[in-house]
């Protein structure tokens, strides 16, 4: 029987081909890197998309300089329409169904921190390229195996700004908080009064309201009588923008910062131009920060032309990038040394800046307080804040 | 704090008028059909973005962009209204002939699942249609704020207050006064012997359809200006206001307006004390008029028949 076989060629035929399929399998075999975020539900969804966009932008970038250990990038992409259950049941099927090596996510705080115990579990890496909760890349510091890296403004460093500014702009010491009930804005007021109290301050009024109200008017009445002449709103774009509207039923104009939030379009649509541009809120990259920056603009915006939130496509596009870096450097994609590489990244150049040796056992985030600055909405666009206050600002009023 | 208690009450009024609407509109077909649609939700947010799908096409502005308040006149937001409520009221008899009649008066409650799983189907095709962020609608008579005894009130506020006190209105004197009005109520008292008197019950039943879908509409499109067209807004107002008929008596449309009115001052009057309460009191309030007048504040005693 067996000398049919060998007579026909069939065996050689059989082993060419299991050769064969062997070889374009591993050609075929990608390096998956999951992206689980927003991109179309909430005020922040205008950062997911553009992240998506910035990752993918990255993948193809280095895959055209020849890939990472002789394979392809891919990005993986779910929509988390930001509801935590459905971020969480995107999560398990990234990392179990589609078994990613990485994971990018998500837009809202929120959710990050409904799914970040599975990747930390499951020894994967995460860089967050939006959600700006401290608490995501300080949650599993404990352990010395902190899965969990961000390229974003966290929250800490942008309330760092935030606070220093409205110390010195407050005239009557008096300032307030207005939050949203989400992950973000409640943790959000957990920095807030910590950094205030680091100035010897406690708010005189601290409000929340809940992420899809469209009326704040009576919590805004109780601020407004407390007498504070400061305040920090900390949600979403829309939300925002409401609190705004409300502001303007109770005819009451404090001095009004927020977060990068408000970066998002629907703030300045909703609350429209007369309202919108008295926000002052925290901003980082812009389109003309670098030329590499300007020039993944313009690739981005050649092939997405609706594209608005250009500093998350950045943050995302390095995102990818460290974690490339971080694969070669490890030459392998095995989670845990990744995770070391990561925190050993030597100096890299990225689109927002050339990172010196980004992360660390002990910090997990690439950009900090130095990184940003004050901006607000003028005549359709984002422009950088300043006035006297800003310019007497120094390190050390950045308390954090 | 008398002005920021006015403040939430002129706040309490407006969202309390929606509340109102989407009231009267469960209490219409309860007392016709004894059937509730429970998709009544998705017709209010349905009705917002037909509403402003209708103005995006009467102004030529191409679908999907955002519109200024100028740009739409009022002849063609009263032309935008009536598509609202129209198609929304042709929907909802597609809903009575699909997903009611056939369990309407049976014994059972299939007309549950059945309205249920329209809502769900009808919120699928919007999201696959307008898709799931908020738009923001031009309110009718612009955006400016008005100042009345030092509290801030929108156009548009004063709008749904208004229109809510006038539907309530019409559709009072429609069911004492007119043979429209009676047969209806010959109807809800007893299907069978209004049918012997001669009256067409299908008729009937299929117009407290319309008129509780077309009520739908109308609520979506006045609350669009205010808390922006959004396919999941449709959620908490049906519930709300589903309440409100609760409280009021779900058989008394005067006591469904004025439950909707309460719930919505409630609401208001919560937030100004702890607004994380605010859904907990609300709901707490209804179960507890509930536990004492299980028929609601104004609701006569339903007796089932055996």
């Amino acid at each position: 029987m067996l000398n049919m076989f060998k007579k026909s060629g069939l065996i050689q035929l059989a082993v060419a081909a299991a050769v064969g399929m062997g070889a374009s399998s591993a050609m075929a075999q990608e390096i998956k890197i999951g992206y689980n975020s927003d991109m179309s539900a909430s005020g922040s969804a205008e950062f997911g998309l553009s992240a998506l966009w910035g990752a993918q932008q990255a993948a193809e970038d280095i895959n055209a300089a020849g890939g990472v250990l002789g394979k392809k990038l891919a990005i993986v992409a779910r929509d988390d329409v930001a509801q935590p259950p459905k971020a969480i049941q995107n999560t398990n099927e990234l990392l179990d169904n589609e078994k990613v090596v990485a994971l990018i996510g998500s837009a809202n705080s929120g959710n990050v921190m409904a799914w970040l115990h599975l990747p930390q579990q499951k020894k994967i890496p995460v860089v967050s390229p939006i959600a700006t909760a401290t608490d995501i890349t300080k949650r599993y510091e404990a352990t010395g195996e902190n899965y969990v890296f961000r390229v974003s403004m966290i929250d800490r460093d942008q309330i760092a700004l935030l606070v220093a500014y409205a110390v010195k702009a407050t005239k009557n010491k008096k300032i307030a908080f207005i939050a949203d009930s989400t992950g973000y804005g409640q943790q959000g007021l957990k920095d807030l009064n910590q950094v205030l109290a680091l100035h010897g301050m406690k708010p005189v009024a601290e409000e929340k309201f809940g992420g899809k109200d469209t009326d704040m008017t009576s919590q805004l009445s109780k601020i407004k009588e407390s007498g504070a002449d400061t305040l920090i709103i900390y949600g979403l774009a829309d939300a925002n923008a409401y609190v705004l509207r409300s502001m303007e039923k109770v005819n009451y104009f404090p001095v009004t910062l927020g977060s990068w939030a408000n970066v998002n379009t629907p703030m300045i649509q909703l609350a429209g131009p007369k309202l919108g541009e008295k926000l002052i809120f925290t901003a980082s990259t812009t389109e003309n920060s670098t030329p590499k920056a300007s020039q993944l603009n313009s690739v981005l915006l050649k092939k997405h032309p609706k594209m608005t939130a250009f500093v998350t496509a950045a943050q995302s596009y390095d995102s990818v990038m460290l974690l490339a870096t971080a694969m070669k450097q490890a030459g392998t994609t095995d989670g845990a040394k990744v995770q070391r590489a990561l925190e050993s990244l030597p100096t890299t150049p990225g689109v927002i800046k050339t990172y010196d040796k980004p992360f660390s056992k002990t910090n997990h985030e690439a950009l900090s307080v130095s990184d940003f600055h004050l901006a607000r909405w003028k005549d359709g666009r984002i422009v950088s804040y300043e006035d006297d206050i800003t310019r007497t600002l120094k390190p050390a009023d950045l308390k954090k | 704090m008398i002005e920021a208690l006015l403040q939430a009450l002129f706040s309490g009024l407006a969202l309390g008028g929606a509340y109102a609407l989407v009231a009267l509109g469960f209490s219409i077909t309860f007392t016709t059909t004894k059937t509730l649609n429970f998709s009544h939700g998705d017709f209010v947010s349905a009705g917002s973005f037909i509403g402003f799908t209708a103005m995006l096409l009467l102004t030529g502005a191409p679908l999907g962009s955002v519109i200024d308040v100028l740009a739409v006149g009022m002849s063609q937001q009263l032309v935008a209204l009536l598509a609202a409520i129209g198609v929304m009221g042709v929907l909802g008899i597609a809903l009575y002939a699909t997903a009611v009649r056939p369990f309407a008066g049976k014994p059972g409650m299939a007309w549950v699942m059945s309205t249920i799983g329209f809502g769900i189907i009808l919120q699928s095709i919007g999201l696959a249609i307008w898709g799931p962020a908020p738009v923001k609608v031009p309110a009718a008579l612009g955006e400016g704020v008005i100042r009345i005894f030092g509290a801030g009130v929108r156009s548009q506020e004063l709008l749904l207050i208004g229109v809510a006190i006038v539907v309530m209105l019409v559709f009072d004197w429609v069911m004492r006064k007119t043979m429209i009005g009676k047969a209806m109520r010959a109807v809800a008292h007893d299907r069978n012997v209004a049918s012997l008197m001669g009256i067409n019950v299908n008729a009937v039943m299929l117009g407290a359809f319309f008129v509780s879908s077309g009520l739908a509409g109308l609520s979506g499109y006045l609350l669009a200006p205010i808390a922006s067209a959004s396919l999941f807004m449709g959620l908490g107002t049906a519930l709300k206001g589903f309440s409100g008929a609760m409280v009021g008596g779900l058989t008394n449309p005067r006591g469904c307006v004025i439950g909707g009115f309460v719930m919505g001052i409630l609401e208001s009057m919560v937030n100004l004390w702890q607004a994380q309460w605010r859904e907990i009191v609300m709901f707490g309030v209804v179960i507890l008029v509930l536990a004492f007048r299980p028929n609601g504040l104004f609701g006569k005693k339903l007796v089932e028949k055996v």
